[in-house]
């Protein structure tokens, strides 16, 4: 009895040191980004501030010293950048590989070639296409637009959905598509109407994960814009890591605001979106 | 009919293939042609050839061995850690109170967008006043340059990297222990085996494909490592932190434009990925997984 309860104990005090460690970081950077800017340097570290601020996210308190930015009130043109961006992507995205996977599901389209290049197209480092990419653009005049960095995020979304879509295709029958040809309805009748509601959740938890891939990419982003005209929230984060000492606060008001919508997504679509997460490497 | 079915279904992949030729092949050419080219765009020249040049450059570069051996390291000592970490907690959470909790937590940190952990860690890390040091002040532990020493600066790489890849080795190795057939691990119990020799030789065996899967798509992703790096350490100090991909965007935007041998270094990186690309597919037997 007594070993029992000794060895749940032990159990909850490693539960509790896995999840500190994975879960502080979080915590501290949603507290900064409410702390007071004494807060943000004091030893011993500010662990559970007593009061709370909104001064990082619209800047009343001017003139923290060292650096250019003691708030994040400038951050909307990018916030509005990322938006489209990630938007546009998650849409162009799901048409495209929604049509790909189910012409690859039923009909075999490509076969295993077909297949097998998608997967390496995922496993491309972004560095190594961008480059070119980067003197591509710059003679058709598409550096520092929207469609520029929406085009390349599609590059790596696209392989992804279109994989994990595939394995949700083949899970419906393929006798109702069958049933559906000798009523007369042509594939994309069949497509429209038929497979797409039935697989639905697959596709908006696929929707969702190319939205938050695009929304946090860094590397292509960085590259490809160079103004607040098209330059997205990860770079809008990029720059604060500059000036001799960094404004904490408005820098974690910052990543929360680019963390918020992919917390909050991943935790709606959770169930779906782990079949994607996994790569279809286990058939959840 | 027949012949208007096949019609349609190429005509749905067809966006999807015309888009990757345009814009993973045709730059994939473009870049290869520039590889053997000297070009560099702070020169405002046009390219001039050079043949191998830039290849043979790729020997002697200090950068290139650095960044080579800070990859190695990361995957002699991160990726084991990560996986024995994932693995540990895959199993430790079953049946334990509070497992689905747990599963939806872990979720954060491999969703967080890597610029935003680079955020979190690089106020954590911070010597004068971060939260780490203070943790280790409680122990007696003097204050640590975490970004500013080469050793320390390592570490710190390999603890980022720990964090944000850990729970990904975790959801598959957990997503796995759950499609384990339960009458296997009964039959075991019957015969009288114990919990470890359920998971040496029932559970461990069915995962090992798993291990392998696991493997190859961290190294790849390792090869890809470049957020954190930019945020936290910036490749620093000296070459200690340069991670491959840092280290060409360095040579090919940040620093040097030198776009002829940044599409070298690439091309090389892109023989590597090709290689582990190849061994994933054959070892997960992709092609089973979609049925085709």
């Amino acid at each position: 009895m007594l070993r029992k309860i000794i060895i749940s104990f032990l159990k909850w005090i490693l539960l509790i040191i896995i999840l500190f460690f994975f879960l502080f970081p979080v915590y501290w950077l949603v507290t900064t980004a409410f702390k007071h800017s004494q807060d943000w340097f004091s030893w011993p570290p500010v662990l559970i501030p007593r009061s709370l601020t909104l001064e990082n996210f619209t800047g009343q308190a001017r003139g923290f010293e060292g650096s250019l930015s003691s708030s994040i009130e400038n951050i909307v043109p990018y916030l509005k950048n990322s938006l489209i961006i990630a938007l546009f992507t998650s849409l162009f995205c799901t048409i495209i590989s929604a049509s790909a996977a189910y012409s690859i599901a039923r009909f075999k389209t490509g076969g295993r070639r077909l297949a097998s290049w998608i997967v390496s197209i995922r496993m491309l480092p972004p560095i190594s296409t961008v480059l070119p990419i980067y003197i591509l653009f710059r003679n058709l005049k598409l550096l520092d637009t929207w469609w520029a960095v929406i085009l390349m995020h599609l590059v790596f979304t696209i392989p992804f959905s279109t994989w994990v879509l595939i394995s949700f295709f083949n899970g419906i029958p393929k006798e109702l598509d069958e049933a559906a040809y000798i009523d007369g309805a042509s594939i994309w009748k069949t497509f429209l109407y038929l497979i797409l509601p039935l697989s639905a959740p697959g596709i908006a938890a696929m929707a969702t994960l190319a939205f938050i891939m695009s929304w946090g990419e860094f590397l292509i982003a960085l590259i490809l814009t160079s103004s607040p005209r098209s330059q997205t929230l990860p770079i809008f984060l990029g720059r604060y890591i500059t000036g001799f000492r960094i404004a904490w606060g408005p820098l974690a008001a910052a990543g929360l605001v680019t963390m918020i919508p992919v917390i909050v997504f991943s935790f709606t679509m959770q169930r779906y979106l782990l079949k994607g997460l996994t790569f279809g490497a286990v058939k959840y | 009919m027949e012949k208007t079915i096949k019609k349609s279904a190429i005509l749905m992949v067809l966006p999807l293939i015309l888009f990757f030729v345009f814009l993973t092949i045709f730059p994939f050419l473009y870049m290869l042609f520039m590889s053997f080219h000297h070009y560099n765009l702070l020169e405002w020249k046009p390219p001039y050839f050079i043949g191998l040049e830039n290849y043979i450059n790729v020997f002697k570069d200090q950068g290139v061995k650095s960044s080579l051996s800070f990859t190695i390291t990361l995957v002699l000592v991160a990726l084991p850690i990560e996986i024995l970490l994932g693995t540990f907690i895959a199993i430790f959470i079953q049946n334990l109170i509070g497992e689905k909790f747990v599963r939806s937590v872990l979720l954060i940190p491999m969703m967080v967008p890597a610029v935003v952990a680079g955020v979190m860690w690089k106020m954590l890390f911070n010597v004068e006043y971060g939260p780490v040091n203070y943790f280790l002040s409680l122990l007696n532990i003097d204050k640590i340059p975490w970004l500013g020493s080469s050793f320390y600066s390592k570490v710190a790489v390999i603890i980022m990297d720990i964090w944000q890849w850990t729970p990904f080795i975790f959801l598959v190795l957990y997503a796995g222990i759950q499609t384990i057939p339960q009458d296997l691990i009964e039959a075991g119990k019957v015969d009288g085996a114990n919990r470890w020799m359920i998971l040496r030789h029932i559970e461990f065996p069915m995962l090992k494909p798993l291990f392998w899967i696991l493997i190859i798509l961290r190294l790849v992703d390792i090869l890809k490592l470049f957020d954190i790096v930019y945020m936290t350490t910036f490749g620093g100090p000296g070459y200690a932190t340069h991670s491959i991909s840092f280290y060409i965007y360095k040579v090919s935007v940040s620093f040097g434009w030198d776009v002829g041998y940044g599409s070298a270094l690439s091309v090389l990186l892109l023989v590597v990925i090709t290689i582990l690309t190849t061994i994933l597919i054959r070892t997960m037997r992709l092609w089973e997984l979609l049925e085709l």
